[in-house]
């Protein structure tokens, strides 16, 4: 039994979500037409830290339109959320969250009252009539403060702001700081951003009591997981409970965790039996979704004279913000860093230990690349420190000490399966121009003008399953993520995808994969995602992981389906299924092209031809699961900036991306992917921030003070790529969504170093916004991060 | 904190991607929820209230708006187009919109419709922009997705003609 060779995987394939999309037709959870629904409006905390001693409601409940007004206290411990980390016990507290705060709140947006109306405007109008009596804390929004004797207790139940303490060793690092010849140390602080997709928060929910089922519409990244948290909470059998995850307008990791809001409007809408309504609006989303990556992290370094790194130690201290990101916490940044501290090199030990803090500010979540993002900014900038320290060529210095292109175990229990980790780093650095450009920054330096140029090279996991999750310190569960794949009687396919997409083009890339394992035209294969009642079970899509576990899992259900054609096939051809080959939609004997037989003739045998074997079992559906071994993508991002000394203002001239993630499926997405990562990157490196006062105000409260990229800072992107098929992975391919999150940071923070190394600066934080990078030249190194 | 007055509706009408439509408004009503929830344009999408990141734009006699910081009784007697009303050719896409396709210029599709407006706009009144150009005029779009740069090269694509010479 044979199958042609692929013609649709690796091919650049147009999108079909596209159309939809771009005639404004595809419905996000706020365009879900419920006839009927209620709309809930929050009363949030006004104060970073505050005592609540009293509600007064009654005004709410008499304004016109509404329908209930809800408090803490009638809530009670109903669906209220335990979050903690397992399999560490000793290291990790064990956080419980009301769906409404109660005596006192933690952080401005903090929910206390939902208020449920006719419409939005009368529910907003109701909360202006909420009274709430405050007794405003002293508050605290300094992770190092947090951790210090004295500070306010955030969660007063855990008796310390420290929730979680982990330590790792691997390796004799004392030793190999001992016989260093040169010993660099390096503390780096990377911002507060957040996710920020463009569709904010939302859900919808109605009971159906006459099919005893609850729906849930949400704009979430993991359908089923919500469903499997929320059912329990709820006190329904997961059976009796559907999350339907529509079209979602961007999530990039905000979107994998579960919200109180999530649990709230559906209980709403089981006591009220109507349907409920919450879209989250702007200003909610800055304060009071999730925000990400503020990492302080101290890092010091043992190298040989001959420019080895011998040893690597790190302290990295995380900032959680009010509450812990339900199922993650907040270690999601500084764990993952940890893990990563390595890197792509060959060092001999390394000892980690992470803190996480809780203050008074949003709660931190994930965010694309999480903490590997903060992580490699502070690893490579030390990296740049080092070389200008020893006089090396800062790419030289990576390339003697990057591990082999075979890979093998990190120091941290990753299992690298190989890559182009050298040759991703020559590859940019030819795409750059490299020693042209260090003629030109020369020149230019002799006129006053600062170009600089900074590497970021880097391992990227993908696929996040059980492996990976272990190596990052998150519990090594089993993962169960499964499709279902069914040919129907005219030989057209439907995919049931447990794994959502948010803009990742999956019905393009999957379909893709079907139709060369079924030798099916893709537009024959329709991809069917997002809603728990018609797909098979799967964690959802975040870590980079569809293309890896999806892609595996449906390599395994086509294959089945597949085999069961040949048999049919073999059946009706009165030939042996080993002398069959599939091609192009039909069935034929090999070496004899007259005796073939279409593909749709088989389907259609299969559900209802007098003449199918009768010996075998025939339905042509499947549904199989995959939990990939650790894989790993690498590449090298490059930027090259000019700082404008005068007013602050980083150009950023060029950005090289060359990306290895093994086998490609569609190179339109991927490099899409990293085009938008790169952006992100961009953002966070110079210009987005959400800040605090001492007492806990935010001060980026609208998208003003936030400022995403537009279009005038969109940079010059050249992307290459380098195909390194994984060996380990069922379809060799790596995983990559998240790369240029990762690796952009690092190279723009080295570029922007390298410009101004003439004036003795070397960088420490982000956002570098004009203003931060004027501090810096006027006092070097005393500039503090916001 | 004074109990709200319930407010005044009143019928707007007006012209909306070549119809005459009719709704009902309160003073406070803006644009943007008229059109999605009285007209049921779902096309147009809010993503900040705050008049910051584009994607609620349609046109309003021609001009590139913000639905969001309009009230709807403002729009009295107005010609509006949305995302829905951009006329179809072949296979149901214009040639902006086929070349966003061509280019990925979209990815999760919610600042789309706002950015196909404002380029409409653009495209209106100027044939041959340059590559900046076609950056100043979108600069108050946001888009998280892309980067940027399959937006910029769609339509830059139909400015020089490029998106008529090689379709794939």
């Amino acid at each position: 039994m044979t199958v042609s060779a692929p013609r649709y995987v690796g091919r650049r394939m147009l999108r079909v979500e596209d159309p939809g999309l771009l005639r404004g037709e595809a419905r996000y959870v706020d365009d879900v037409d419920v006839p009927g629904a209620l709309h809930v409006a929050f009363v949030r905390s006004p104060h970073g830290h505050a005592r609540i001693h009293r509600i007064e409601t009654a005004r709410a409940r008499e304004s016109p339109g509404v329908h209930a007004v809800v408090t803490g206290e009638e809530i009670g411990e109903r669906g209220r959320l335990v979050t903690t980390i397992p399999t560490r016990p000793d290291e990790v507290e064990t956080a419980t969250r009301t769906l409404l705060a109660t005596d006192k709140v933690r952080h401005v947006g903090d929910p206390v009252v939902a208020v449920v109306a006719d419409s939005r405007y009368l529910a907003e109008d109701a909360c202006e009539l909420v009274e709430v009596d405050w007794e405003p804390l002293r508050a605290v929004v300094d992770a190092e403060e947090a951790l210090s004797a004295g500070a306010p207790l955030v969660d007063e139940d855990l008796g310390s702001n420290r929730f979680a303490h982990i330590e790792f060793e691997q390796g004799d690092v004392d030793a190999a700081f001992e016989r260093a010849a040169h010993v660099f140390s390096k503390r780096f602080h990377f911002g507060r951003t957040f996710a920020a997709p463009l569709e904010t928060r939302g859900v919808v929910a109605r009971y159906d009591a006459g099919a005893g089922e609850l729906c849930v519409w949400t704009s979430t990244q993991f359908p089923h997981l919500v469903r499997t948290f929320l059912a329990p909470l709820l006190e329904l059998p997961e059976s009796r409970v559907r999350v339907v995850a529509p079209a979602v307008g961007g999530g990039f990791g905000l979107k994998v965790q579960l919200f109180v809001e999530e649990v709230l409007v559906p209980m709403l809408a089981l006591e009220l039996r109507r349907p409920v309504k919450w879209i989250e609006d702007r200003h909610e989303a800055l304060i009071a979704s999730g925000h990400a990556k503020e990492l302080i992290c101290d890092l010091e370094a043992a190298v040989a004279d001959d420019g080895t790194f011998l040893a690597f130690r790190g302290r990295y201290v995380g900032d959680s913000g009010a509450y812990q990101a339900h199922p993650w916490t907040g270690l999601i940044d500084p764990l993952c860093a940890a893990s990563f501290l390595p890197g792509q090199y060959a060092i001999e030990a390394v000892r980690y230990e992470v803190d996480l803090a809780m203050t008074n500010k949003c709660p931190s979540s994930a965010y694309r690349g999480v903490g590997w993002t903060p992580g490699q900014a502070a690893r490579e900038a030390m990296i740049d420190d080092i070389a200008r320290a020893l006089g090396r060529d800062p790419l030289e210095l990576r390339i003697k000490n990057t591990i082999a292109e075979e890979g093998g175990p990190s120091l941290t229990g990753c299992s690298y399966d190989g890559g182009s980790y050298v040759r991703a780093q020559r590859r940019a650095a030819e795409m750059l121009g490299y020693e042209a450009l260090r003629e030109r920054q020369r020149g230019l330096r002799e006129e006053g003008r600062y170009l600089g140029i900074g590497f970021s090279p880097f391992v990227e996991q993908g696929g996040w399953a059980a492996g990976v999750a272990r190596a990052n310190g998150f519990p090594g569960y089993a993962y169960m993520d499964s499709v279902g794949v069914t040919m129907e009687p005219d030989a057209s396919v439907t995919v049931r995808s447990g794994f959502h997409s948010q803009g990742q083009g999956h019905e393009t890339a999957l379909a893709q994969v079907v139709a060369d394992q079924l030798g099916v035209p893709v537009e024959r294969v329709r991809v069917s995602q997002g809603d728990t009642a018609g797909s098979a079970y799967a964690t959802g899509t975040y870590g980079s992981r569809t293309a890896v576990v999806a892609g595996g899992a449906l390599l395994h259900a086509t294959g089945e389906i597949r085999e069961k054609l040949f048999a049919i096939g073999a059946h009706m051809l009165e030939a042996s299924p080993d002398d069959l080959e599939l091609t192009e939609g039909r069935i034929s004997v090999r070496g004899a092209p007259g005796s073939s037989i279409d593909i749709a003739d088989v389907a259609a045998t299969a559900y209802m031809g007098a003449d199918r074997p009768t010996d075998i079992e025939v339905s042509l559906t499947s549904t199989r699961s995959y939990d990939p071994p650790q894989t790993y993508s690498n590449a090298c991002i490059a930027a090259v900036v000019e700082v404008d000394v005068e007013t602050g203002v980083v150009d950023v001239e060029r950005i090289v991306a060359v990306e290895d993630c093994g086998t490609i499926l569609n190179p339109m997405i991927v490099d899409g992917q990293i085009a938008g990562a790169v952006g992100q990157g961009l953002g966070a490196t110079l210009y987005e921030a959400v800040p605090y006062a001492a007492d806990g105000s935010p001060l980026a409260a609208t998208l003003r003070e936030f400022t995403y990229p537009t279009t005038l800072e969109a940079p010059e992107l050249e992307i290459d790529h380098i195909e390194t098929p994984s060996p380990v992975t069922a379809n060799g391919a790596k995983g990559m969504g998240e790369g240029g999150l990762i690796g952009a940071p690092a190279a723009l923070v080295n570029a922007i170093a390298d410009a101004l190394s003439p004036f003795g600066i070397s960088i420490d934080f982000t956002p570098l916004r004009p203003e931060a990078i004027l501090s810096l030249l006027a006092e070097p190194r005393s500039y503090e991060a916001p | 904190m004074s109990a709200p007055r319930p407010q005044e509706e009143s019928l707007v009408r007006l012209t909306v991607n070549g119809s005459e439509r009719r709704g009902v408004a309160e003073p406070r009503l803006l644009l943007s929820d008229f059109l999605r929830e009285e007209l049921r344009l779902t096309g147009v999408h809010v993503g900040c209230e705050q008049g910051e990141c584009g994607a609620c734009t349609v046109l309003l006699d021609g001009e590139p708006i913000r639905s969001c910081l309009m009230f709807a009784v403002q729009a009295q007697g107005a010609d509006v187009r949305t995302v829905e009303g951009i006329p179809a050719e072949d296979g149901g896409l214009d040639r902006l919109q086929r070349a966003f396709q061509e280019h990925h210029g979209l990815q999760c599709g919610f600042c789309t419709p706002g950015l196909l407006l404002t380029a409409r706009a653009l495209l209106a009144e100027n044939l041959q922009p340059s590559r900046a150009e076609i950056a100043e005029h979108l600069a108050g779009n946001v888009c998280r997705c892309t980067g940027y740069t399959g937006i910029l090269d769609a339509v830059e694509a139909v400015c020089d003609g490029s998106d008529e010479e090689g379709a794939e």
